[in-house]
Order: structure tokens, then sequence, then C-alpha cells
């Protein structure tokens, strides 16, 4: 069992396969490799945190667990925030785990379209998809830990009327202790942390973290390593030089705002490179009930609806938050603004994530920073302004006194007469906060390999030994949680290197 | 740096005061706070923190419309000032002017006393640890 954090000495390695990156994709590919008999070394950016190094509050985990602070930022007309995590396990570490196996549709419009994948393909990820089902123990949220906030979306969808349930997830035996975003320290949440990176240890593997790779090492276009320094996570000084060869190949699974600079910065040329980055931004509508909800308490996210997923294209989930980000996303200033936070207990939160048509690009920025150009038309802010009518409809079904609609240029709070307010919202992004954390493209697969970065396999075109296996792949939004999906694809690419 | 830290605490404490319901930021360790936060948090937040916090100064002409410092206005003009700079109609004046009062909340909201004074338990301390080997 292997793990090597920050160290000044430089490190040699060779081995067959080395991964860059630890969160969905890196680690179930990773995994999957060193299942199959392959020497393995897995590369992670950022450091490596047990369940009792987790943060609790909100500062903490941006500081401790977020990608460089959670200030990734899409820049369109719009600034809005891109949050990943950066250390091992990657965003599994503080997502809510919701599993949702891939859209037939989604899969079918890929065959058709970019002449990815086929029956096999589609039928090889959901075969994938049932065994991660049962490695990752995915659960529906028990009655016990749904929290009242997602009994109030239960109840208010039912009213409105739509579809809706409570959400299944990579749990097991989930407590409802709402913390799920700072990582779970009840155990339960099965983040790859806790579950396959040690079975890559067990196997033989090396896992390095506070490890950024700065470059894949090529010879003419073949891959055969990858190098970089250690960097301290607290000071971020950097440490010694990391140099892995990799006998038989290099995947890279760095996520989407960072796999695509990457290539790039380490001499993989492709006119594409970067471009096809999509997401499913979202935002939340807060209800405030007559009586305490507490949405604290419960699953994080414990109950959704993909009735509208294809049309118009959108997600509706609950989502709980804690008083310190609460206190920014409620309007005003001063007194007013403490005085609004009293109402914190008898708020519930729930949002909507769009499918978006918008389509943007991944770039490195001038200081090396994330930099995604992306940003809404019109369809998509009135997809949005849908979602956000449909969760105040729900908000108000289920009983609240009124909502906050959180939305520039409108009233801070609104009755249940006053929903066409939302539904003729500003068209402006500015007017809205909007976040990303599912997040596609920038080296997307494509037949073509002028079209798209990489094949059907994550393979990049034009390359030998160097394959992408992230949800920088994905060439489409999904409209579901990606996590599932990212993970059966990078499962299906790393099998078929040990076939080749 | 000693001038942006008074300022910052000046501004910080004007979006949280004290209210019946709850203590200010004023009564959390802020000066530490700042401290922390500057040595912790990546430069570009910290670049966007001072920026917010000089806007919230120098602005009180096009808000409240008096020619002064926001720290010389009395707390009521400041008050005032706070609220209408947060719903100021420039996008570019508004953001970073919420990026402040975003850091300002992940400190004041996530204080014990504002805990309690929620009814919810004090969060455990933030280890800031990991493995070393
Ligand atoms: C708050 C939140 C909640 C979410 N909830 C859900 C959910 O419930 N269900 C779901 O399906 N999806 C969810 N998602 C989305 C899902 O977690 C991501 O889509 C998924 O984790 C992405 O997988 P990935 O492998 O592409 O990247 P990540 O999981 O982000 O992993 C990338 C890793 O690569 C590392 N890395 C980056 N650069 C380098 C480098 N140069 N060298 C070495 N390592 C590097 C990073 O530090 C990171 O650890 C959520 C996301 C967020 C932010
Ligand atoms: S709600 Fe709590 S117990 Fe359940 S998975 Fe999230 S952090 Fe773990």
């Amino acid at each position: 069992m292997t793990h090597i954090a920050f160290r000044e000495e430089d490190l040699a390695l060779e081995v067959d396969y080395v991964v860059v990156g630890s969160g969905a994709g890196g680690a179930t590919a990773a995994n999957a490799l060193a299942r199959g008999g392959a020497t393995v070394a897995l590369i992670e950016a950022g450091p490596w945190r047990d369940p009792a190094d987790y943060p609790s509050s909100t500062y903490g985990a941006m500081r401790d667990v977020f990608d460089d602070w959670g200030v990734g930022i899409s820049r369109g007309r719009a600034l809005w925030p891109i949050v990943q995590a950066s250390c091992v396990g990657g965003t599994t570490v503080i997502n809510c785990a919701i599993c949702v196996r891939t859209p037939e549709d989604v899969m079918v419009g890929w065959e058709r379209d970019l002449g990815v994948g086929g029956k096999a393909f589609r039928d090889a990820i959901w075969k994938h998809q049932d065994k991660l089902e049962v490695e990752l123990c995915a659960e529906v949220v028990p009655a016990a830990a749904a929290g009242r906030s997602n009994l109030l979306a239960a109840k208010g969808a039912a009213a409105v009327p739509y579809d809706g349930h409570p959400m299944t997830r990579y749990v097991k035996g989930c407590v409802g202790s709402g913390q799920c975003l700072q990582g779970c320290k009840q155990l339960k949440k099965q983040s790859l942390n806790l579950q396959f990176i040690p079975e890559v240890m067990a196997l033989g593997g090396t896992v390095l973290s506070c490890a950024p790779a700065e470059r894949i090492l090529l010879e003419g276009r073949r891959a055969v390593g990858v190098t970089g320094r250690f960097r301290e996570p607290v000071t971020r000084r950097k440490g010694g030089r990391f140099t892995v060869r990799a006998r038989k190949g290099v995947v890279v699974a760095a996520s989407v705002t960072r796999t695509a600079p990457l290539l790039a910065a380490s001499g993989v040329k492709h006119p594409r490179m970067g471009f096809g980055f999509r997401a499913h931004p979202g935002t939340g509508v807060i209800g405030v009930y007559d009586e305490d909800v507490d949405m604290n308490v419960g699953a994080t996210q414990g109950w959704a609806s993909v009735q509208y997923r294809i049309d118009p294209g959108m997600k509706i989930e609950t989502l709980s938050i804690p008083p310190e980000m609460i206190a920014s996303r409620l309007a005003g200033a001063g007194k007013e603004l403490v005085a609004r936070m009293g109402e914190y207990r008898r708020m519930a939160m729930w949002v909507v994530a769009v499918r978006a048509e918008a389509v943007g690009r991944v770039k490195r920025g001038f200081f090396g920073e994330v930099s995604v150009e992306y940003g809404f038309a019109q369809p998509d802010i009135e997809r949005l302004r849908k979602g956000l009518a449909l969760l105040a409809r729900t908000h108000f079904a289920a009983g609240a006194r009124k909502v906050l609609p959180g939305i520039y240029g409108l009233p801070y709070e609104l009755g249940p007469d006053q929903i066409g307010l939302i539904e003729n919202g500003p068209l402006d992004p500015r007017a809205y906060i909007l976040i990303s954390s599912h997040l596609f493209g920038g080296t997307t697969m494509d037949k073509d390999p002028a079209r798209g970065v990489c094949d059907e396999y994550g393979r990049v075109h034009g390359y030998e030994r160097l394959v992408v296996a992230d949800a920088s792949v994905i060439p489409t939004t999904l409209g579901v949680n990606p996590q599932h999906t990212i993970m059966a694809l990078a499962r299906t690419f790393a099998e078929h290197l040990l076939d080749a | 740096m000693r001038v942006i830290v008074w300022l910052a605490r000046s501004a910080m404490v004007t979006f949280y005061p004290r209210s019946e319901q709850f203590p200010g930021i004023e009564d959390m360790p802020l000066d530490e706070y700042i401290a922390r936060f500057r040595r912790e948090c990546a430069p570009i937040i910290w670049a966007g923190f001072v920026l917010g916090t000089l806007l919230f100064h120098i602005t009180p002409l096009f808000t409240v419309f008096v020619p002064l410092p926001a720290f010389w206005l009395s707390a009521e003009t400041r008050d005032r000032h706070a609220q209408r700079l947060a719903a100021h109609p420039i996008y570019y004046v508004r953001q970073p002017v919420f990026l402040l009062k975003m850091i300002a909340g992940l400190l004041w909201g996530a204080d014990p006393k504002v805990r309690a004074a929620l009814g919810l338990p004090p969060y455990p301390a933030d280890p800031g640890t990991w493995r070393k080997s």
C-alpha cells in the first residue's frame, strides 16, 4: 500500500498506467486498471483528507476541499461560480452522491450525431452502472433521513402536480446530517477516497497526493508519462519534482476545467481542444414556511424531479444550505439582512439545474488559472425562469407563506399571486447568480477526428496511449447528475485499454 | 495593509450589525478572521475582497448622495448605503460587494453565537489536516 504526499525530494516511478486526477473518472479508471492486473500510479493535485480531516463550516470547505477556493468562474455577460473539489476522491468528496443512470436518449443522440457508441456501447455502460450501484451501495434516501425540506418538496410537487421521487444516492445508511457538501463525516457517503482508491493501493498501486501534474510527457505522438512538482496544500510551496513513466498508457481525468488546459500545456494539439464546454447551471428559490423546516436536518439533497429533463430541459432538486451561505444568498445588507436571517429555520431551498443549450470554451487563464468562456442565451434564461416559477409554485403548494426568488430587480419576497413576476423575470443573465457544478466537455468524444478530441474510448485522436476518462469527454448535457455516467465511461475506457 | 483591514472591518460590521436576535460581526474575532482569510485564501479572492472594500468606502456619493467615505457616515446612513450598494444597478459594482458580503457572511453565519440564536449546535473546528504518509 503506497501513498506519497507532499515531499521535498524528487521522485521517479515507473508503472504500467499513470492516471491524472482521482475524482469520479480518474479513481474509477485507476481502479479498473488495477483490478485488471496492471500497476497503476494515481496522481492527485489536492491532498488526501480522511473523514476526520473534513471541515464542518463552509469557510473550511472552501479552504480545504474546493478547487482553488471555488474561484473558478465562467465568464459571459454574467460571472458565475464553478464549483469543484481538489482532493483525493475529487468532487465525489463534496457532492451529494446522487446516482442516475445515463438516459437512453442521450446515448442514442451521441450515436446519431457524433458516431459515438451504439447498442453494444449503451449496454456496456448500463451493465457497468448495474455493478457500480452494488459496489457503491446505491440506496434510496431512507425515510428517517429525508428531512422536512425534502418531504415538503414531495408534497408540493404532488399538489402542483408533477412527478418526483426520493433520490437514489451512493450512500449506505444516511443519517441525514445535511453535511454532504463538506464531506460525510458519518462515513455513509461512498466517496471514492473511501472506496475505489484504497482498493487501488491494496492491489499494489501508488497514490501521489499534493501532486499537480504539470505536463504529460510525450515521445512524438505517444504519451509516456507525467511530470509535475509536489505542492504543499496550505502554503502552496513547491516541493520536489515527480516523474512517473508509464509503460502502457496515460489516462487524464483532471476534470472539465483542468484536463483540456493540461493537455494543451503538454503540447497535445487539436483544433477542438477546450471547446464544447457545457453545463447545468443552477440556482434556487427559497420558500418561507409558518413552521420550522430546519433544512439543515436531513439528506442534503433528498428529492428530485426529472419530469422536465427534455422539455423544457431542466432538473428540479432540493438542496439544503447552511446559515453562513444563506447569509450572502439573501438580498440586502445591514439591519435588514440580519432581520431576514431570523427566518432561517423556516426556510427551504430548492433548486433548478438548467440543461443549457449554451456552449463555451475552457482555457488556461493568464495566470494559469481556470478560464471558462460561457454565457446563457435567451432560450436558457427562459428555461431558467420556467424552472424558478415552478419552484415557487411548488413551495406555495407545499404551504409556504412566501418565496424569496433571489432575482435582481424583483422584490425580495413574493406571494402566491406574484409568480408571474418570475415567469416574466429579467432576460439579462446578470440578474441571476447561478452556480455550475455539473460540467461537460473540453475534450469531447466524436468519431470524426476533426470535430472531437477523443474517440468513443476516450483515446485522443492522433495520439497513442493517451486517454481522457473524466467528464471532459461527454459531448452533450445529460439532464441528470453526471457521476454515474462519468464512472461508467471511465470503467469502459479502462477495460478497453486493458483489452488492447 | 492595516488600512485595508480597518476599512474591511468597518464594511463587514455594516453588513452584519448587532440585532435583537443576533450578535453582530463585531462581537466575533473579526481581525483574526481577516488576517487568517488573507493568509489562506487564493490571491484572486483577496483582490476581489479588497476591491469590494474600497468600493464600499468610496461610493456613498452615488448611493446616499453624501460626498464622504463610508467610514465617516453615521451608522444609520452607512446602513442605508450598504443596502443600496448591495442592490446597485451596475453589475461590476454589485459583484465585488457581493464577495465582501459573502466573506463576512462565512464568519458571521458560522459563529457559535449566531448558530445558538438559530437553535443550532456549534460547528466542530475545521481541522485543516490531511494524510501526510
Ligand atoms: C457541490 C457538488 C455537488 C454535486 N453533486 C452531484 C451528485 O449528487 N451526483 C452527481 O452525479 N454529480 C454531482 N456533482 C457533479 C460530480 O461530482 C462531477 O460531475 C464529477 O465528480 C466530475 O468527475 P471528474 O472525474 O470529471 O472530475 P472531479 O471529480 O472533479 O475530479 C478531478 C480531480 O482531478 C484533480 N486534478 C485537477 N488537475 C490536476 C492535475 N494537474 N494533476 C493532478 N490532479 C489534478 C482535481 O484536484 C480533482 O481531484 C456535484 C458537483 C458538485 C460541485
Ligand atoms: S446527509 Fe449526512 S449522513 Fe447523509 S450522506 Fe450526507 S453527510 Fe452523510
